[in-house]
């Protein structure tokens, strides 16, 4: 039943019209019926072996706690993509934000009045802060910050890689608001000789205890100037956290990817030797190369040096029009959409109407610091009807531009190539468009 | 400490699976309740004490639809322990020797507990049924 309903024939449809009668309307069903009335067929349950042809990625909408309705990649542990149309504003609504966990205990109940922050490891003084000393014993600091999901659009990689199969929706941007994390450090006392502090979340797994699948657990370098900028954060756009993104205090590395960004961040501890934990040494790892690229002729050779990923190449997307519905030609529409990078501040945005044959423009939206998304805007008045292949491009302030070619790497890490969303323009009356 | 749960919660429909969730003093975590796919109910705002307690309903979890055949049985048993198999469907068709190198990386590397002969038959099941000479759904 539901199939005819979708189905309507051609013949059911002049009935229904000529029902309704008059001489205008058949005048405008007539430009109708040059084509069939749209399917809305459901999207198919996988992509592959070619690339994900869709913006997002494919699974069904799901409704999980504190969340608007997303899309489902999996349930156990949960993850979920970010529909496209929420990028239309600068601030990704905590509850559409993305999710990403790796294994499946994951916190359905956090009590706040037992609950601490440890800080121990290799320091003078180790800590356990309640949540209300770190809300008032130290001072409250904001930034806004892009987290990306490091497997962000690895359904684009071709040949396809295993792993989570994202389309572009694994990012989001929030104002974070909590303590510097050099702060806490200052606080507990790193002794000398320490490398590296590492970072565990109340997520973990019933797989045997020093395996990846028992226990998530990031390190970053202490030497790392992303540590300066880090923020241990308790508020995200001015709201308690979602438990899924980390409720109630979640690490924030501006620029870096989001495998760093512990969410239920619980133990901080600082480590005198590298941290060869799985989740470090063998996950999240990018070829050694220009862009982390390499080939699977090159990884099956053998040989290819990797380091630990860390920040985001610089990206953008066309957020609206998306596609999914005609524009009449002769019309001036706006192309909307975001653009960042983990290097700093985006500095141009360029837009091609042509497939990236030629490029001008856009303008820039407002600066909300170096790590947020930065929206842009361009007019557009396609006058011929036909289809147009859009492309979008960013340059950071490295000088950083996004390149057209695409990147491959066994993890499905960093891609950036130029995003194209292909436009119709349709034919109005009147007017040269005719 | 883990706790296997089978409760009915009243009203939500929601079956809580038996996956292990982990209850302590200061969190509780890993609870799944089973649901379906493609229905988005709405739901009301749940009853709040003021204690330190902040907390969310059970996670929805969904029957992963496996494809038909030898092996499905010990492919289910198996690869759920860590994850749904949604982590199986969610995947592209991949080649035959990669779901080889899939399930040995479950075993060795994340220490899954499958004897020999099981983990022959999942391989030979995702081989059947999940690369892109024969993957159907
Ligand atoms: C001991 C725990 C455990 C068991 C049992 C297990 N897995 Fe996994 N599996 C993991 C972990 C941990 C990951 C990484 C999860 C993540 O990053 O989201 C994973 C990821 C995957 C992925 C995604 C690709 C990748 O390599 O990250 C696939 C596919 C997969 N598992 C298949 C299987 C299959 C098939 C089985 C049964 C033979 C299985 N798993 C059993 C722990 C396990």
């Amino acid at each position: 039943m539901e199939q005819r309903r979708q189905n309507v024939s051609r013949r059911d449809a002049l009935k229904l019209l000529s029902a309704a009668g008059g001489l205008t309307i058949v005048k405008w069903s007539r430009s109708t019926f040059a084509e069939q009335l749209p399917v809305n067929q459901e999207i198919e349950p996988f992509t592959g072996p070619g690339p994900n042809p869709h913006w997002n990625s494919v699974g069904p909408y799901v409704g999980e706690p504190q969340k608007a309705p997303l899309i489902g990649l999996t349930d156990r542990p949960v993850q979920l993509e970010t529909p496209r149309s929420y990028f239309r504003s600068v601030f990704t609504p905590n509850d559409a934000f993305y999710v990403r966990w790796h294994l499946p205990d994951i916190p359905n109940r956090v009590d706040l009045a037992e609950w601490g922050l440890k800080i121990e490891g290799n320091v003078n003084k180790p800590l356990t802060l309640s949540f209300s000393e770190l809300t008032e014993k130290f001072k409250p600091v904001s930034v806004t910050a892009v987290n990306q999901c490091s497997g962000n659009s690895r359904s684009r990689f071709q040949p396809r890689v295993a792993g989570g199969q994202w389309g572009n929706g694994a990012m989001g941007n929030a104002l974070w608001t909590g303590v510097r994390l050099r702060e806490l450090l200052d606080a507990a006392g790193v002794k000398q000789g320490s490398v590296q502090v590492q970072f565990q979340g109340l997520e973990t797994g019933p797989g045997p205890q020093g395996s990846g699948s028992n226990v998530f657990l990031k390190s970053l370098e202490l030497s790392d100037s992303a540590l300066d900028e880090a923020v241990v954060a308790y508020l995200m756009n001015g709201e308690p956290l979602p438990m899924l993104n980390g409720f109630p205090l979640r690490l924030v590395v501006p620029g870096y990817f989001a495998t760093y960004w512990m969410k239920c961040l619980t133990w901080i501890r600082v480590l005198a030797t590298p941290d060869e934990n799985f989740w470090m040494k063998t996950a999240y790892r990018v070829p050694d190369t220009l862009r982390g690229n390499t080939t699977p002729e090159e990884m099956k050779a053998g040989g290819v040096k990797t380091i630990a990923i860390s920040r985001m190449p610089v990206r953008s997307f066309l957020i609206s029009p998306d596609g999914s519905s005609k524009i009449p030609a002769g019309m001036n529409v706006t192309l909307r959409g975001i653009a960042f990078s983990g290097y700093g501040k985006i500095v141009k945005v360029e837009v091609s109407e042509d497939g990236t044959k030629t490029w001008r423009e856009a303008r820039l939206g407002e600066d909300h610091g170096a790590y947020s998304f930065r929206t842009w805007e361009a007019q557009w008045t396609p006058k011929i009807p036909r289809s147009y292949t859009l492309a979008v491009r960013a340059t950071d302030e490295k000088g950083k531009v996004q390149p057209d070619e695409p990147v491959w790497n066994p993890g499905g890490y960093l891609w950036n190539k130029i995003e194209k969303q292909e436009i119709v323009v349709g034919k109005v009356s009147g007017g040269e468009s005719r | 400490m883990r706790k296997r749960l089978s409760v009915l919660v009243p009203g939500a429909g929601l079956l809580l699976i038996a996956a292990g969730t982990a209850v302590f003093a200061q969190f509780q975590s890993g609870s799944y309740g089973s649901t379906k796919t493609n229905s988005l109910a709405q739901t009301i705002s749940p009853q709040l004490s003021q204690d330190g307690n902040f907390s969310v309903a059970s996670f929805p979890s969904f029957a992963t639809e496996l494809a038909e055949g030898e092996g499905r049985a010990e492919t289910q048993s198996f690869c759920a322990m860590c994850h749904s198999t949604r982590y199986i469907t969610m995947q592209p068709p991949l080649p035959a020797p990669t779901w080889d190198a899939e399930v040995n990386k479950m075993i060795k590397t994340f220490g899954a507990p499958i004897p020999d002969a099981a983990a022959k038959k999942i391989i030979s099941y995702l081989q059947d049924h999940y690369t892109p000479e024969n993957r159907k759904h």
